[in-house]
């Protein structure tokens, strides 16, 4: 029974994330427009374009190779795989052995892999020169976030991620100063994403394939956002084992988180403004730095103690 | 069981030794085929011992002065080691055999010699036969370049082992394990070690040689995990001053970052694969400083997931490494050249090859289920020990060193993209890129083949090392963890490769199963120019508009550096030519007489 359950738990995450990812998407668009005074657009706008665009007939370039034509779909399933370990509303699901903290930052990897493959066997320029900046950037973001999630671990004594929130439900995750630290570094972190220019690496995808790379970056910004929500604020998540009837207050909560979180992340767009390109580096490395201060925060504590 | 092994394996070294000196009046496929031949048995006799576990057995030759006889051993982790680089040299001897146009002799004798050498030195089981097996392996590899200072190597090694022997006894392993080391020889023993290997491994001549390449990534690196796993984490034992565990560990983590960021900027295919190679050789390193340091806060399992992680660096060098650095060898042979911004669109003429180089490139990438993936989770779960190790400062090392391999494995993702995207994916950036053809089939099969061989320990990582390195691991740490986190049948959560695996294809063959309701037909087009008309005489779009590999790293920050004093003309020191090297090696092996003989 509990395994039916597990895996019925995680059926329904995977189908929540899926739906969720435009509908978040539409949210925030419309809510940048109302903070800057517009009238903004359907927040259902993202479903409309998938159903448009996979309606397209798609053009693709004659010297591609098969690489172009798989790495579209390797890359959204990189990312709805990340997706699936990354718990919403419930913890314990079918998948969660798998869910280990490095894993769902490499899944990620693989799907930024796949983007600039495909960019690059366009033999266009402007991919290129896409693929060759998506990759300077994440020189510096993906040690940043693997630092601050092993500094995580360092603190849950695990790499698995329901073990580290189990932790911090249970208040165990110690010192709370370094989890705050790591925190501010993941927000700099996603907030340095959301501020990256429509770079240009989905420019030579058309039809079905354009529509798969625009819910690729969609579901990851989810990831994002359901990573630190269940990270650093694990409300209401029902805990391993519960009936559904838990389910029914983590999936309301995590609605709550969800909405808090797109509001918050637009003021602050609306307010500071996007990030100048040149400046993201800068950013970025500010978030590496947060997440070595935190990590050395927790090996003192852990000598003291 | 083992004993007929071992001398199997001496006759195996021998007769490797006996090509190297008469490939010249041999027919030049024979000599390849009988190189590959002994590799391939080389690696089959390895591999009995390690399936079984069974325990250490030496073998003593009538050679030498009194009291100086030359000693051969077997045992779980010179079986473990032998077998990757005889793995590998196999891969580099049927390569040169079948590739086209065919090696010439003398590669076909630095590579008999380098393995034969090697495993002489991995056999050993005394100071004198493994300063003769690294004699031989470094003169193979760096005489014909005129390059001497690299024999020194051998006279450090020799120098380290003799350091470590009770005063009064030869330098035989067997009589540094029962008496008990000296701290101090023990540190200076680490310290020459440290050197001889980073010789062993950062020494390359300026010109291309793919066999030099080759045998550095398949048999010198995996060897010199090997020597410092030998004299600094096994023949001493406990008497190893922690320190050295730290100056590994940081000198590892360096070596990681250096290379990386020179595997994604080099201007070659190959240079930027040697680099990958250095860089497995760091992450060794740092495996071992690591295990150095939970042994002694006494964390067998922290430190048993450090050596687990450096035998798959091992691996991954003697495998991933060997087999993308035959790739790019095929690449430069049909493409003629090496140099990245002149390669291009090679999926198209020569697939196999293509996929072979990105099997290897990805494989060595911190993405799963590659070997280095699998060695970066197991790191990264041995760092994860550091709150109990020490105070702080011993706990800041351990973190700079999670944040150093965390930047490590996104520059060798950046190197990976890079070097795929630009050799085999676009559009050809020249004539004779573009005139490519795809090797032959001897050769396509030998890489298809090795391609699959690197695949299964990321595909497996537990069962491999359970099955080839648990044993060597036991011996060392007195604990299996490492292994037994990555079993599938253990509870403990852990990585498990072939799961994750089968979720991103489950998940990736629904979105292609979607993709493929899409009710319209993709409609082929010409190359996208942003718009502009293409080039007069280029219908197909100007080649060069393409990326050439440079700018996938982020720039450095200027630093203001002080500007150097100008010396007097006087004081600036001439280069030593190359008639100073025997001389600097005579000066050098009677300064550690006099060193050993002041040592008692």
């Amino acid at each position: 029974m509990t395994l039916f359950l597990s895996l019925f738990a995680q059926i329904l995450h995977i189908g929540l994330m899926i739906a969720a990812a435009p509908t978040v998407a539409g949210a925030m668009d419309w809510l940048d427009a109302r903070f800057s005074g517009r009238s903004g657009p359907p927040i259902l706008l993202p479903w409309r374009d998938l159903l448009r665009l996979s309606r397209k007939t798609p053009m693709t370039i004659e010297s591609v190779s098969i690489v172009a034509r798989l790495t579209p779909a390797l890359g959204l399933g990189a990312t709805l795989s990340a997706a699936a370990l990354v718990p919403s509303f419930t913890l314990g699901m079918a998948l969660s052995p798998l869910a280990d903290v490095l894993v769902i930052v490499s899944l990620l990897t693989v799907a930024r892999l796949a983007g600039g493959l495909a960019a690059l066997d366009s033999g266009a320029a402007p991919p290129g020169l896409a693929a060759q900046t998506a990759s300077a950037r994440a020189v510096l973001a993906e040690p940043a976030l693997m630092l601050a999630v092993v500094t995580l671990a360092l603190m849950g004594g695990s790499l698995n991620l329901d073990q580290i929130i189990g932790q911090q439900r249970e208040g165990l995750l110690l010192p709370a100063a370094a989890s705050a630290v790591v925190m501010t570094a993941m927000l700099a972190l996603v907030f340095a994403e959301a501020s990256v220019p429509a770079d240009g690496l989905d420019e030579m995808a058309s039809g079905i394939d354009l529509a798969i790379v625009r819910m690729t970056a969609w579901l990851r910004r989810l990831v994002w956002i359901d990573l630190i929500g269940g990270l650093f604020l694990p409300v209401g998540m029902a805990a391993i084992g519960s009936a559904p009837q838990a389910w029914l207050i983590g999936l309301a909560v995590w609605g709550i988180k969800l909405g808090a979180f797109i509001l918050g992340l637009c003021a602050i767009q609306t307010t500071l403004g996007r990030v100048p390109h040149r400046r993201l580096p800068d950013l970025i490395g500010v978030a590496a730095l947060l997440a070595l201060l935190a990590t050395i925060m927790v090996l003192a504590s852990a000598g003291t103690a | 069981m083992t004993d007929p092994i071992l001398l199997f394996l001496t006759i195996d070294v021998i007769a490797l030794l006996l090509l190297g000196m008469c490939a010249a009046a041999l027919p030049l496929a024979a000599c390849g085929f009988l190189a590959t031949t002994l590799s391939g048995l080389g690696m089959l006799l390895c591999l009995p011992p390690l399936l079984m576990g069974t325990a250490a057995t030496t073998l003593s030759l009538p050679i030498g002065p009194p009291n100086l006889s030359l000693h051969l051993a077997l045992d779980p982790l010179s079986a473990f080691f032998l077998a990757t680089l005889f793995l590998a040299a196999t891969a580099i001897a049927a390569f040169q055999a079948t590739t086209t146009p065919l090696t010439p002799v003398a590669l076909v004798r630095t590579t008999a010699f380098c393995l034969a050498g090697t495993a002489l030195s991995v056999l050993a089981a005394d100071g004198v036969l493994l300063a003769i097996g690294l004699a031989i392996s470094c003169g193979a590899i760096w005489l014909p370049r005129g390059s001497r200072l690299p024999l020194l190597i051998p006279l450090l090694m020799l120098a380290a082992v003799c350091l470590l022997a009770p005063a009064g006894f030869a330098p035989n392993f067997d009589a540094i394990r029962a008496a008990s080391v000296d701290p101090n020889r023990a540190a200076v023993t680490a310290a020459l070690t440290i050197a001889a290997v980073a010789g062993l491994t950062w020494s390359r001549p300026s010109e291309h040689c793919w066999t030099r390449d080759a045998l550095t990534a398949g048999v010198i690196i995996p060897s010199g995990a090997y020597l410092l796993l030998r004299l600094i984490t096994e023949l001493p034992g406990a008497a190893i001053p922690v320190w050295c565990g730290f100056v590994l560990l940081l000198a590892g983590a360096a070596a990681t970052i250096v290379e990386g960021w020179c595997a994604a900027s080099h201007p070659d295919i190959d240079g930027a694969v040697l680099c990958l190679a250095r860089r497995q050789a760091g992450l060794a390193a740092a495996g071992i400083g690591l295990a150095l340091i939970a042994r002694t806060a006494d964390l067998p399992g922290a430190a048993s997931f450090a050596l687990a992680s450096t035998f798959l660096a091992a691996i991954g060098s003697g495998a991933a490494c060997v087999l993308a650095s035959l790739a790019a060898r095929a690449i430069a042979g049909s493409a003629g050249t090496y140099r990245l911004s002149r390669l291009g669109g090679l999926v198209h003429a020569m697939p196999a090859t293509a996929i072979a180089l990105a099997v290897g490139l990805l494989g060595l990438s911190a993405i799963p289920p590659g070997v280095g993936f699998a060695g970066l989770w197991l790191l990264f779960q041995s760092v994860l020990s550091a709150p109990r190790i020490g105070g702080l400062l011993f706990q800041l090392p351990i973190a700079l060193t999670g944040a150093a391999i965390a930047l490590s494995a996104a520059l060798t993702t950046a190197g990976s993209l890079r070097l795929i995207g630009i050799a085999i994916l676009g559009r050809p950036r020249t004539p004779r890129g573009a005139g490519a053809r795809e090797s032959k089939a001897p050769t396509r099969i030998i890489l298809l083949a090795l391609a699959g061989l690197s695949l299964l320990p990321g595909l497996l990582p537990g069962s491999t090392l359970w099955l080839l390195a648990d044993p060597a691991i036991r011996a060392l740490t007195n604990a299996h963890t490492g292994v037994a986190w990555m079993s599938p049948f253990t509870a403990v959560k852990g990585y498990l490769a072939l799961p994750v695996l089968a979720l991103l294809a489950l998940t990736t063959g629904g979105v292609m199963l979607v993709s493929r309701w899409s009710p319209r037909e993709a409609k082929a087009t010409g190359p996208w120019t942003d718009g502009m008309a293409p080039p007069i005489g280029l219908p197909f779009g100007e080649p060069a508009a393409q990326s050439t590999g440079e700018g996938f790293l982020p720039p450095l920050p200027g630093i203001a550096l002080p500007r150097r004093p100008r010396l007097p003309a006087f004081m600036h020191p001439r280069p030593p030519s190359a008639e100073a090297g025997p001389w600097l090696i005579l000066v050098t092996f009677a300064a550690l007489l006099l060193l050993l003989a002041m040592a008692g």
